[in-house]
């Protein structure tokens, strides 16, 4: 009998995989309310648990952390599974929201509404995902119009370019109005600090509509990494559900952005170790994104926190550090593997 | 382009001339021989150079006509429009001149080492190295090298990064672009750290610089600049014809007696010295290497490395692009980096999806 860990990824049960990671992400979601970057040592914040520690240690847990736990939790699975369905609708291991310009087209949209006058408090989240979607519109016909000799480097640096210039165009409507400068900037460098329950309640209509459309499109979405004409000879259209497929990245994408700000990476280095574990079918790997995605951002947020005390470190830069490699990883292997 | 060759005029026999060729003497044994087109095009490039740098001089919060900008640099005319002229605006001129043909030298180089069209130094991570390397001498007390020189150090790690990353695959194809897209994503989070941890007047103080702007630069770093600029268009006429053998195969270098290796160590020491030093200047406006070698090949269709022709081309779009930013919304200044990024990203998406790429 081979462990389950010598296994080949897609021999492996999906449940044995699955278990151990959400075992890690109740760990992961534990320990983030233990430590912080206040006063509020993990002793103190266990006893909070559990309704017996001090009033103020009560408030800090349950006020503060609890709420960017969750935010953590629905940013991870997000994110997470964005990346997953990117990667395999572009066929590309390398297809990051974050890197392919889709987050920077939500920060865009968010950054045009502020300067047309809108607030921060109540517009963002249905601007930002119509700004993923334009954006992941422009990625995903940069990627087909590539056509028969595409490589999957040439798309990265493609989203790199529209990200640049996304950046660039936000930070023009920036400099031109300072008043939505002054709102923007609070989380345009990728944070769930601070963000309360009521912005998590915002996205959840989106989210279950995502949900519900990645369940229906997870089996042909299976079908089409077998090739268009495989796909469209086990009855399905592969132009609607790319469509669809773009359309659950949107409103993920942007949901997300809409609260955290635009996290880098996650998108990439979830899916990597997702198809690590189980191999690269995507209803598979879509199951195993749900919890690994938390596990990256609260571990991530509560690094963040603890690396710089008491001041705090933007959650975006330390997932660019722990991503970058990862994405160096994939390219250094010696064949790139495709979707 | 301008090319020197060393040959003993007695014992060979009168070498025919070359068609749009014409070769000068320059006393000695040393002859200059000079391409017709790449003059054509250099001069029409420093005419646009020119036109450009008297309207930059010109524009501003107070316009002076085109006659009054040169009599000010002459040294006539009023005091006040002397003033401005060479106190105030010359300085920037010349800091966008030099960054301009450094960065976009520095891309020329690097395109011809790496034969990819999108290997500029800026793609590849060299930019936001240098800029975090200099933003962590800035902001920090404790570590007292000069931002040049930190700059300079950022764009060698980076280099040696991302072809030791890169492996045994050398320049070649894109997993070398890609190893930069890591670095540079790395240094750019670095960067933003650094300016999270220090007091938020600094850090608004360095934004403008973080996103390339020519309005927080240094006359020291010009000056270092201008010297290493100096010493690299030297180095550049002295080894163009070495250059540009580099897109050949390693074979031919080899058949025509050339060391491949001290070549392209030439090049890309080059590259990286001149991108350092931009760099701290400027900070990345790393899309000027991207455009400015394009530009020039434009002019003549492409015919060899016209090392001089993007410095020139360079300098013409960096000048344009400071002008632009600074009198398009004022009072409000544009950052030299946002205009280019505008420009320059449209054109990089053209060239990743065009049908049939050539290179």
């Amino acid at each position: 009998m081979i462990p389950w860990f010598n296994r080949i990824p897609a021999q492996r049960s999906l449940l044995s995989a699955l278990v151990p990671a959400v075992l890690l992400l109740a760990l992961s979601c534990f320990l983030s309310l233990l430590y912080g970057a206040g006063a509020v040592g993990p002793l103190e914040a266990f006893k909070a648990l559990f309704n017996q520690g001090s009033a103020d240690a009560y408030f800090v847990v349950s006020e503060l952390r609890l709420p960017r736990t969750l935010v953590g939790l629905f940013v991870g699975i997000s994110l997470g599974v964005a990346g997953a369905l990117m990667q395999a609708v572009a066929r590309n291991p390398l297809a990051e929201p974050g890197l392919l310009g889709v987050s920077a087209g939500s920060t865009f949209a968010v950054a045009l509404a502020l300067v047309l006058g809108a607030s921060a408090a109540t517009l963002t989240v249905s601007v930002a995902q119509i700004g993923a979607l334009v954006g992941c519109f422009c990625v995903i016909t940069a990627a087909r119009m590539q056509g028969q000799n595409r490589d999957p480097i040439r798309l990265v640096l493609a989203g790199a370019a529209l990200s640049s210039l996304l950046v660039a165009l936000t930070s023009l409507l920036l400099l031109y109005d300072e008043r939505a400068a002054d709102e923007i900037r609070f989380w345009v460098t990728g944070s769930v600090a601070g963000r309360g329950l009521e912005q998590l309640y915002a996205v959840i209509p989106s989210m279950i509509i995502a949900a519900l459309a990645t369940l229906y499109v997870s089996r042909p979405l299976a079908s089409l990494a077998l090739g268009e004409k495989v796909a469209i000879g086990l009855g399905h259209n592969p132009g609607r559900i790319r469509l669809i497929v773009i359309v659950c990245v949107a409103l993920l994408v942007g949901a997300a952005v809409a609260v955290a700000g635009p996290v880098a990476f996650i998108g990439l280095v979830v899916p990597f170790a997702a198809r690590a574990l189980v191999g690269p079918d995507i209803r598979r790997t879509l199951w195993l994104c749900l919890p690994i995605g938390p596990i990256v951002v609260i571990n991530a947020d509560t690094l963040s926190r603890l690396v710089a005390q008491p001041a705090e470190m933007p959650l975006g830069v330390l997932t660019a550090i722990v991503g970058a490699p990862v994405l160096l990883a994939i390219v250094r292997a010696r064949r790139l593997p495709t979707l | 382009m301008m090319n020197t060759k060393t040959h003993s005029l007695e014992n060979m026999p009168p070498q025919p001339q070359l068609e749009g060729h014409t070769t000068l003497p320059l006393g000695g044994e040393s002859q200059l021989l000079l391409e017709h087109r790449a003059l054509r095009r250099n001069a029409i490039l420093l005419a646009m150079l020119a036109l450009s740098s008297i309207a930059f001089l010109g524009m501003g919060s107070m316009v002076l006509s085109p006659l009054q900008v040169i009599q000010a640099l002459l040294g006539q005319g009023s005091e006040l429009n002397q003033f401005i002229i060479q106190h105030l605006r010359l300085e920037r001129l010349l800091a966008a001149i030099f960054t301009g043909a450094a960065f976009s030298l520095a891309g020329c180089l690097m395109q011809t080492l790496a034969r990819n069209r999108l290997a500029t130094p800026g793609i590849i991570g060299i930019d936001n190295a240098a800029m975090a390397f200099a933003v962590s001498s800035i902001v920090s007390t404790g570590i007292s090298l000069a931002p040049s020189a930190m700059a300079l150090a950022g764009a060698a790690t980076a280099t040696a990064l991302a072809f030791g990353l890169a492996g045994s695959s050398g320049t070649r194809g894109y997993r070398f672009i890609v190893a930069g897209i890591g670095i540079g994503a790395i240094a750019g989070a670095l960067t933003q750290l650094m300016l999270s941890q220090v007091d938020i007047d600094t850090a608004n103080a360095a934004y403008p610089w973080t996103v390339g702007s020519l309005s927080a630069r240094s006359s020291s770093m010009v000056y270092a600049l201008g010297i290493g600029l100096l010493i690299s268009l030297i180095a550049c006429l002295i080894w163009a014809r070495r250059f540009a053998l580099l897109p050949f195969s390693d074979q031919v270098i080899t058949g025509l007696g050339e060391q491949i290796k001290k070549i392209r160590v030439a090049a890309l020491s080059l590259s990286v010295l001149l991108t350092g030093l931009a760099v701290a200047v400027a900070g990345p406006v790393g899309l000027v290497a991207l455009v400015g070698p394009e530009l020039a090949r434009a002019m003549s269709g492409y015919r060899g490395i016209p090392l001089i022709g993007s410095a020139i081309a360079g300098a013409f779009i960096m000048v344009v692009a400071d002008l632009v930013g600074r009198t398009l919304l004022s009072p409000i200044e544009l950052p030299v980096g946002i205009v280019t990024s505008i420009v320059g990203a449209p054109y990089l998406i053209w060239i990743l999806v065009r049908r049939s790429p050539r290179n």
